[in-house]
């Protein structure tokens, strides 16, 4: 009873955390604040699925198969938003560093 | 119905706005669009294995969260080059 109770409720967070994060991702206005809200999605979210299957299953071989995906989602999601961000500011930019300012080029040595 | 199919049913309505936004968006915002899309789309084939209760399709989630970093760096990839 307490067990599934416990589902529910891990469920429904997942499930609060996958729409709050749609809802970014449909209102936000460029890509670039959109992606901030990819992040819940790919990583808040996924973590209560596992602990949700985790407490159905106990620690089995669907736990731990969830728990590898989970684990290169992890892995897998910061280093997608950060090359998505490089990828759109050369996109934007010619160049995803920072432009110099005035002031930073009057330093440099000539 | 269990709780787990009811909630990959309620994650697969929530995709519709991220597909709109695929839809409708630039470029740059169809790749972050795909990338939330993927993402919910592991967590629905793991809640679909549980909530049906097939083990063997407890692989799927984990291909997939694999696929999800080649495939979204393709992308990126080729939104930096040449989209």
């Amino acid at each position: 009873m307490i067990r599934n109770v416990v589902i529910d409720v891990l469920l429904g967070l997942a499930t609060a955390t996958v729409a709050a994060a749609a809802l970014g991702v449909a209102v936000m206005p460029d890509a670039y604040a959109r992606l901030h809200y990819v992040t819940p999605a790919a990583i808040v979210a996924p973590v209560f699925v596992t602990l949700a299957i985790f407490v159905k299953e106990g620690l089995d071989v669907n736990t731990g198969e969830t728990i590898v995906a989970l684990f290169f989602m992890i892995v897998a999601a910061p280093f997608l938003s950060h090359a998505t961000i490089r990828a759109m500011r050369v996109r934007d930019h010619g160049d995803w560093r920072q432009p110099r300012t005035r002031e930073q080029r009057a330093k440099e040595p000539r | 119905m269990t709780a787990f199919v009811v909630a990959a049913i309620a994650m697969l309505i929530v995709m519709v706005p991220a597909g709109l936004t695929i839809v409708r968006g630039t470029e740059a915002d169809a790749v972050v669009g795909y990338q939330f899309i993927t993402a919910v789309a592991v967590m629905i084939l793991a809640l679909l294995a549980e909530g049906f209760k097939r083990p063997s399709l407890f692989e799927l989630p984990v291909l997939l969260a694999v696929l999800m970093y080649g495939s979204g760096l393709v992308y990126v990839r080729a939104l930096e080059r040449w989209l």
